[in-house]
C-alpha cells in the first residue's frame, strides 16, 4: 500500500509503517483507541488518518436520485432490463429483470425454469433497443447436463418467437457461439467458476447474463441436516461472489433454486400466498436474493395447431420494484410465451393489454 | 469516569459527555510523582480554582506519551496545567518545548458541555416533528411517525416491505412544512442493490398528487411549486456499499457531510445487515464493529438532529428447542436501536408491530403496498386536512405520555 498516495503528514506515514498496517481497510476496522494505541499518534492525527483512508475506500461520492434517473451515473443505475423475450413476461417484469442483483427462480422440477434460462441466454444478445445487453452468456450446470438440442430448437425458432426483431438482425447473430457452458459437480468447483472463469468473462464484456442451474442441488447433497451453520457459511460465501460479480460488471444473475414442501404456513411467507411448496435452502438465501420468482405448472393446459402445452404461471414472490403478481405462460417450441385470454382470467390477473398472441384452443385437462 | 457525588437540587441533571464533571475537593495527587513541591503546588492551585471544569489529562487529544510523562510528573487534571509556560511545564514534566506548548493549548481548548436539564430536553424534543410513513395507523401509534434524533431499525423477513418503507420515509421527509413534514434532504446508503430509482418516481408521483390534493391555502399550494418529483428526487443521495468496510468509510466521512447539508433530516442505511452477515469467521471483530456502528449512529441522530432508519434481517434462533424467528446481528446491535419495528406477514395480511420502544405501547397495525407506495390497509387514498403540527401537538404529546 502507497501510504503516500493519501497525502498525509509524514510523521503519520511513519506511524502506520512501524505499526505495520499494510492498507486502508485495515486501517477502518480497527477502532480508535486501538489505532492511538498502536501508533502512538495523538487524536487529531488519527481522525486525519482515519478521513484519508475512508476517502480512499470510498468508491463513489454520494449521487442524487434525479442524476440517476437522467443516467449521469451509468456505473450506479444503467436503467437497462434484460428482457425476457415476451412482452406478457416483460410487462410482469417492468420490461425485464433488473441488471444489478440476483434473481432467483424457484419451481418444481418440470415447472419450466431451465426452460426461461436458455430463452434470457438468448435474449441477452439482442441489441439493447430489442430488450437485450449486446453480450453472449455463461450457463453453469450442477445437476443436469447442458440441453444442447433444446437449444439448438429454441435458436432455429427464433424468428418465430421475436416477431418485433427484423429477421436481418436475428440471421446475424451467432447465438451458440456466446453461451458459455460450465459444469459444477460441487460448491468448490462452483466458486472456482465464478470468481475465475465468470470473473474473466464478465470483465471482457463477452457475457453478460450468468445462469446457475441450480443453486439448490450443491448445498442439499453436501450437507447433513446438521450441518448448517458450515451450509449458511457456504452459501453466504456463494452469494456474496455473485453479488460482487453481478455490481462490479452490472450483469444479471439468475439463480434457478428447487423447492420444498411447506406443511405449516409460518409468519415468513417467503412463498407465494397460493402454492404449498416454498423455495429451497431457507431463511439465509432469502436473505441475499433480490428478486425472487417462482413458476409453477398449472392443471390446464392449452394447444395450438400441433403442439399442446401445459400450462405455467410464474409470479414475482418480492422484488423491490415490483408489484406481487404472476402471469400464465406456455411452453412451445420456440419458447416460452405469456398467454392472456380473458378464459384464463382465475389463474392469473386481468391483463388490459392488446397484445398478439396466436390464437388459442383450451384443452380440457 | 467520575459522577457527581450528591446530585444536585430540584431537577434532575443529565450530563453528557460523562467525563465532564464540576471541581469537587481535591484529593492528594498520587505518591509516585516527581520530586521537588510541583504537586502541592498543583493542588493548592485546585484548592484556590473553585468552581470551574476540569478533565483528567488523560483525556487530551495529545500522544500517549506525552500524556504519561504528565501524569508521571503529577498534572492529573487540566487544572493543574493551568497558569504554566511552556518552560516551565517542559522542566517539570520532561517533555520537549514543542509538546509542553501542545499540552498547554489543549488543556485551555474545549470546556466540555454543560449539563441540560431533562425539562429542556423535553421542550427540544416537542419541537422536532417526526417523518409521517403515510400509514395513519401506524403513525398514531408510533406517536407521529419515525422519529427524529433517535435510531429506528425495521426487521422482517425479506420482500415484507422494508426497502418500500425505507423509500416511503425517503420522500415523506421532503413534505413541506406547511403541510406538516420537515422538508428535509435524505441520505440513502444502500448495501442491498434494492434501491430502484423506477420505484422512487412512483412514490415521488403519489406524494406529490397526495400533497396538491390537500392544498387549501395560498402558502400550501405555492410549497407546491417546489414540491414536485424532481425536486424530490434532487434531495435524495445515494451512495452504495459493497460491504462493511465500505460502510464504516462512509460513516467516517459522515460528518463532513452533514455539515454540507444542513437540511439534512434523515440518514436511511439499508441494510445493515447485509455486510456484517458476511462477517462470519470472525465473530469478536463483528461484535466489536456493530457496537461502535451502533454508538456512531446514535451520535449522529443526537448530534445533528436526522432521524437515522436502519433496516434489518431476520434469522432463525434457537430457544428452548425450539426455532423462532429474530432480528439477525444479535443483542448487541439490538442496544443501538432506540425504537424496533417488525414487519410480518399473517396469512396474506402485512403487519407492522412496535416490538421496543422507550415512549410507545407495544402495538400491531395493518398496512399495504400499493403501487403508490406503504399506505394503510382497507383504504384507498383519503385527503384528509393536514393542518401543521402545532395544533395536534396536544393529542399526540399526550398520546406519548400515557403510552408507558
Amino acid at each position: 500500500m502507497n501510504w503516500d498516495r493519501l497525502q498525509l503528514k509524514p510523521r503519520i506515514i511513519s506511524a502506520i509503517q512501524r505499526a505495520h498496517l499494510k492498507s486502508v481497510r485495515e486501517v477502518l476496522v480497527v477502532s480508535e483507541p486501538d489505532l492511538q494505541k498502536m501508533t502512538g499518534l495523538s487524536r487529531p492525527d488519527v481522525q486525519e488518518l482515519l478521513h484519508a483512508a475512508a476517502t480512499a475506500c470510498r468508491t463513489h461520492q454520494p449521487i442524487t436520485a434525479l442524476q440517476l434517473q437522467r443516467g449521469e451515473c451509468r456505473r450506479l443505475e444503467s436503467g437497462l432490463r434484460l428482457g425476457t423475450g415476451c412482452p406478457v413476461l416483460d410487462q410482469l417484469l417492468r420490461g425485464g429483470l433488473p441488471v444489478g442483483g440476483v434473481v432467483e427462480l424457484a419451481g418444481e422440477s418440470g415447472a419450466g425454469k431451465t426452460q426461461l434460462g436458455l430463452q434470457l441466454c438468448l435474449s441477452v444478445q439482442y441489441p439493447v433497443e430489442h430488450g437485450g445487453l449486446s453480450a453472449g452468456a455463461l450457463y453453469v450446470c450442477t445437476e443436469d447436463p447442458f440441453p444442447v438440442r433444446r437449444l439448438q430448437q429454441l435458436i432455429s425458432e427464433q424468428t418465430s418467437l421475436r416477431s418485433d426483431v427484423p429477421p436481418s438482425l436475428i440471421g446475424r447473430l451467432r447465438f451458440s457461439d456466446n453461451i458459455y457452458v460450465e459444469h459444477a459437480a460441487d460448491l468448490d468447483s462452483l466458486q472456482v467458476c465464478l470468481s475465475r472463469r465468470a470473473a474473466l468473462l464478465l470483465a471482457q464484456g463477452r457475457v453478460r447474463l450468468v445462469v446457475v442451474d441450480s443453486v439448490a442441488a450443491l448445498f442439499r447433497c453436501e450437507f447433513r441436516p446438521d450441518d448448517w451453520l458450515e451450509r449458511n457459511k457456504q452459501l453466504l460465501t456463494i452469494s456474496s461472489m455473485v453479488h460482487h460479480l453481478s455490481h462490479e460488471f452490472s450483469a444479471p444473475i439468475l439463480c434457478i433454486n428447487q423447492v420444498t414442501d411447506v406443511f405449516h404456513q409460518s409468519e415468513s411467507s417467503s412463498s407465494s400466498p397460493s402454492s404449498s411448496v416454498s423455495p429451497a435452502l431457507g431463511l439465509a438465501w432469502a436473505n441475499q436474493v433480490t428478486v425472487r420468482l417462482m413458476m409453477c405448472r398449472l392443471q390446464a393446459t392449452v394447444s395450438r395447431g400441433d403442439q399442446s402445452s401445459a400450462l405455467r404461471k410464474l409470479e414475482v414472490v418480492f422484488a423491490p420494484h415490483l408489484a406481487r403478481g404472476g402471469r400464465v405462460l406456455a411452453v412451445w417450441r420456440e419458447g416460452l410465451r405469456g398467454v392472456l385470454d380473458p378464459v384464463l382470467a382465475p389463474f392469473g390477473p386481468d391483463v388490459a393489454q392488446q397484445e398478439k398472441v396466436l390464437p388459442l384452443h383450451l384443452g380440457s385437462v | 469516569m467520575n459522577l457527581p457525588d450528591q446530585p444536585a437540587a430540584d431537577h434532575v441533571l443529565i450530563n453528557k459527555p460523562m467525563w465532564t464533571h464540576m471541581e469537587l475537593p481535591s484529593r492528594p495527587t498520587d505518591v509516585t510523582k516527581a520530586a521537588t513541591g510541583s504537586g502541592s503546588a498543583g493542588r493548592k492551585r485546585a484548592a484556590v480554582s473553585a468552581v470551574r471544569m476540569r478533565r483528567p489529562v488523560s483525556s487530551l487529544s495529545l500522544s500517549s506519551s506525552v500524556k504519561g510523562k504528565l501524569v508521571r510528573a503529577g498534572f492529573q487534571f487540566t487544572t493543574d496545567l493551568q497558569d504554566l509556560n511552556p518552560e516551565h511545564l517542559s522542566a517539570e514534566a520532561g517533555v520537549s518545548q514543542q509538546e509542553a506548548l501542545e499540552a498547554l493549548q489543549a488543556a485551555s481548548s474545549g470546556h466540555g458541555v454543560a449539563p441540560v436539564t431533562a425539562l429542556e430536553l423535553l421542550q427540544k424534543e416537542e419541537e422536532f416533528r417526526s417523518i409521517v410513513t403515510f400509514c395513519s395507523q401506524l403513525d398514531e401509534a408510533l406517536g407521529g411517525g419515525v422519529p427524529v434524533g433517535k435510531v429506528t431499525e425495521i426487521c422482517g423477513a425479506p420482500g415484507v416491505g422494508k426497502t418500500q418503507l425505507c423509500l416511503q420515509l425517503a420522500v415523506d421527509v421532503q413534505v413541506p412544512a406547511v403541510f406538516g413534514g420537515l422538508g428535509g434532504q435524505v441520505l440513502f446508503v444502500d448495501t442491498e442493490g434494492g434501491f430502484q430509482v423506477q420505484r422512487l418516481v412512483d412514490l415521488a408521483g403519489a406524494a406529490v398528487r397526495h400533497c396538491s390534493l390537500l392544498a387549501e391555502d395560498e402558502e400550501q399550494r405555492v410549497a407546491m411549486t417546489t414540491f414536485t418529483v424532481e425536486s424530490i428526487l434532487s434531495n435524495i443521495f445515494l451512495v452504495r456499499c459493497r460491504d462493511y468496510v465500505e460502510l464504516l468509510a462512509e460513516l467516517h466521512l459522515l460528518p463532513g457531510f452533514l455539515s454540507d447539508r444542513p437540511r439534512l433530516r434523515l440518514l436511511v442505511i439499508d441494510s445493515v445487515a447485509f455486510p456484517f452477515l458476511r462477517l462470519h469467521d470472525d465473530l469478536s471483530q463483528r461484535t466489536r464493529l456493530l457496537q461502535s456502528l451502533g454508538l456512531r449512529l446514535i451520535a449522529v441522530a443526537t448530534g445533528h438532529n436526522i432521524a437515522v432508519v436502519t433496516t434489518n434481517h431476520m434469522t432463525t434462533r434457537l430457544r428452548g428447542g425450539q426455532a423462532q424467528l429474530a432480528p439477525a446481528l444479535g443483542d448487541v446491535w439490538g442496544h443501538a436501536p432506540s425504537i424496533r419495528l417488525l414487519l410480518r406477514w399473517e396469512e396474506s395480511r402485512r403487519l407492522a408491530s412496535i416490538l421496543k420502544s422507550p415512549g410507545h405501547m407495544d402495538a400491531s397495525v395493518q398496512y399495504q403496498i400499493t403501487c403508490q407506495g406503504f399506505r394503510d390497509a382497507d383504504q384507498s387514498e383519503r385527503p384528509q386536512s393536514k393542518r401543521p403540527r402545532t395544533q395536534t401537538d396536544q393529542s399526540a404529546s399526550s398520546r406519548k405520555n400515557t403510552g408507558m
